[in-house]
């Protein structure tokens, strides 16, 4: 038997690695990293004025004190815990698509989970601000931790606000650890074709991801054991949340219906918050041929489905409120609707009911005008949800001589607005920095097809 | 070391080639795929991975450790509250429950940091840029004597490109 020929030779008869065609998935989903419009720029710039002017009236009420809110007997929790509560519920949709529908092996979700990440993150950041305003004295933040202290007093367990600490925390977490897991094989993409200082920051977060067996392995099974881990988590939340309600015995709120009700809420609005979002994204940014009609009918179904039973909750609690002829209950679902309070109310069951019926209609769950403006709608709605739910049974509880009217401040309602700034700035430095879509979930898709003849 | 790499186009033909590269016994060999394919990471290692092992001690140390903080700080400091004993364990479930999670999920973020050597450090010499748009690597490390048989296995799985870049 002859010898092999030297390592040399064998060099010289085989071709040198040459460079090939880019992934067409790299280059439509990182485009938006590259260039952008002026409008964006103007989007940004809108929106740091308005965390300057949220940061300018936060030092004020810090200075001034909690007097400088609407607070009066006996509404003390006012727009900052509705507000809280809103941008909980919005967090539910990103979790609820990358972690649940993940498990459901549900194929769609791959275009959408990547966004609905980042808008879980978001309006967990931007909820968090919101316990610190409504303490009043920021820097007694630490009294809701359990440290040890030279008094040895530690913190009520018992209590479900220290529950919703814990969960708020838990919830912010697991949601950025998730994120961040899911972002590192496309921060490699985007490493690879980076130059100069965003070489260097991707190089960093990349954590030096090469797409190897083993990485893909201990990536696959980290993300499912988290979703395995996040799915319980995501239903958790707002069930704790709605807990700091039903846990009193405040008329409107001591009912067992709250978890259920404020998870299947907070979906809803997440989704049409993911509308909201999703929708110009696709149209500013070119992502038509991965954001299609399907993705939008498959979350229209999700916000009938959610709406239906918010419906159904809303029912439910009228009809307790009868049923159990107990008068402060009565009376106070009585005022819900037709007391001082009646216009936030019915804005809430059309938004919230009655506008989301008109996805029964196939041809409007892919109309995306409708669907953004149905987003907003029902954004307002799920915001004037909380509202009524606070508010009204707030000021109007058992003693009649100690009812009361709240109306939001305008300092409050400037923090109102500018905690929308807050969420719009990350998510604008977001789409700057990282791909909007999941490429390397897309790109599975794309080469299963290339494999198996568009079997896909 | 001589080091052979190769490009694919399909997983298939990938997990085929390393499939039989480990038959032959070479096993000292690396992958690169553009996205998570099963066949090929079994292919290159049939054994599950040990995330588990990181979620499952993360999940029970964060639900030991959230009873023992409650039920450690209520006896610390007794206080009768709503007539309950002073550590009452169906409310402390839901920091329990949280704890695990939590722990659950920084373990399993801690396994997949330490079992895929993922830290701030440059990519390996023969990783290539088309490894994360579509194209497949397999990086072999071999004897001399062996180049020829790695190559032509390679070429017999239908590889695209196949370059000796260490003789």
């Amino acid at each position: 038997m002859p010898p092999p020929p030297p390592a040399t030779a064998v060099a010289e008869s085989l071709r040198p690695l040459t460079p090939a065609r880019d992934s067409q998935a790299n280059i439509d989903i990182m485009a938006p990293t590259k260039g952008f419009p002026w409008q964006y720029w103007l989007a940004l710039g809108v929106a740091v004025l308005g965390v300057i002017n949220l940061f300018g009236m936060i030092a004020y009420q810090t200075y001034v004190g909690l007097g400088v809110a609407g607070y009066q007997t006996p509404v003390f929790w006012g727009l900052y815990i509705i507000t809280f509560v809103f941008w909980i519920g919005i967090g539910h949709a990103g979790t609820l698509i990358s972690a649940i529908l993940f498990l459901f092996r549900a194929k769609w979700r791959n275009a959408v989970n990547r966004c609905a990440e980042a808008l879980t993150v978001f309006a967990v950041i931007t909820a968090a601000l919101f316990p610190l305003l409504h303490l009043g004295r920021i820097w007694k933040l630490y009294f809701l931790m359990p440290y040890p202290n030279q008094r040895g007093l530690w913190v009520n367990f018992k209590s479900p606000l220290l529950w919703d600490v814990f969960a708020i925390s838990t919830y912010m977490s697991i949601s950025i650890v998730f994120f961040y897991i899911g972002l590192i094989p496309d921060i490699a993409i985007a490493r690879d074709r980076a130059t100069g200082v965003k070489k260097i920051l991707y190089t960093i977060l990349a954590l030096g991801w090469q797409g190897t067996g083993p990485q893909w392995k201990a990536h696959s099974r980290s993300i499912l054991h988290l979703s395995g881990l996040a799915t319980p988590l995501v239903l958790s939340v707002h069930s704790v949340v709605s807990w700091d309600f039903a846990m009193s015995l405040v008329p409107g709120w001591h009912a067992t219906i709250f978890a259920p009700y404020f998870v299947a809420g907070a979906v809803f609005g997440g989704f049409a918050m993911v509308l909201n979002v999703l929708i110009p994204v696709r149209r500013i940014f070119g992502l038509e041929r991965y954001l299609t009609a399907y993705h939008f009918e498959n979350m229209s179904r999700f916000i009938l489905l959610t709406s239906t039973i918010c419906g159904y909750a809303y029912m439910a609690e009228y009809f307790i409120a009868w049923y159990s002829q107990v008068e402060p209950e009565s009376t106070s679902f009585w005022l819900r609707a037709f007391g001082p309070y009646w216009f936030s109310t019915w804005c809430m069951i059309t938004f919230n009911v009655i506008f989301p019926q008109l996805l029964w209609i196939k041809r409007l769950r892919t109309n995306l005008p409708f669907l953004f403006i149905l987003g907003v709608f029902i954004n307002i709605g799920m915001w004037f949800e909380r509202y009524v739910i606070i508010i009204t049974s707030l000021s109007r509880e058992y003693i009649t001589g100690a009812w009361g009217l709240y109306i939001p401040s305008p300092v409050e309602l400037a923090i109102l607005a500018g905690s929308f700034c807050w969420f719009s700035m990350w998510f604008l430095i977001f789409l700057k920095v990282f791909p909007v879509i999941a490429i390397t979930e897309v790109k599975e898709l794309v080469i299963h097809e290339k494999e198996h003849g568009g079997a896909h | 070391m001589p080091t052979l790499v190769s490009v694919f186009e399909l997983p298939s033909n990938t997990a085929s080639a390393v499939r039989k590269l480990r038959e032959r016994g070479f096993d000292d060999l690396t992958t690169y795929s553009p996205a998570p394919f099963p066949e090929l990471e079994e292919a290159e290692d049939p054994k599950p991975s040990k995330v588990r092992i990181f979620t499952l001690v993360g999940g029970l140390t964060g639900v030991v450790l959230g009873f023992l903080l409650q039920i450690w700080m209520s006896w610390e400091w007794p206080i009768k509250i709503a007539g309950k004993g002073y550590a009452s364990i169906p409310p402390y479930s839901i920091v329990g429950f949280e704890l695990t999670i939590l722990l659950g999920g920084f373990f399993t973020f801690f396994g997949l940091l330490i079992l895929g050597g993922l830290y701030p450090r440059p990519v390996d010499k023969h990783y290539d840029a088309r490894f994360s748009a579509e194209d497949f690597g397999v990086v072999v490390r071999c004897d001399e004597r062996d180049v020829a048989e790695v190559e032509q296995l390679m070429r017999s799985e239908s590889a695209k490109e196949v370059s000796l870049v260490e003789a």
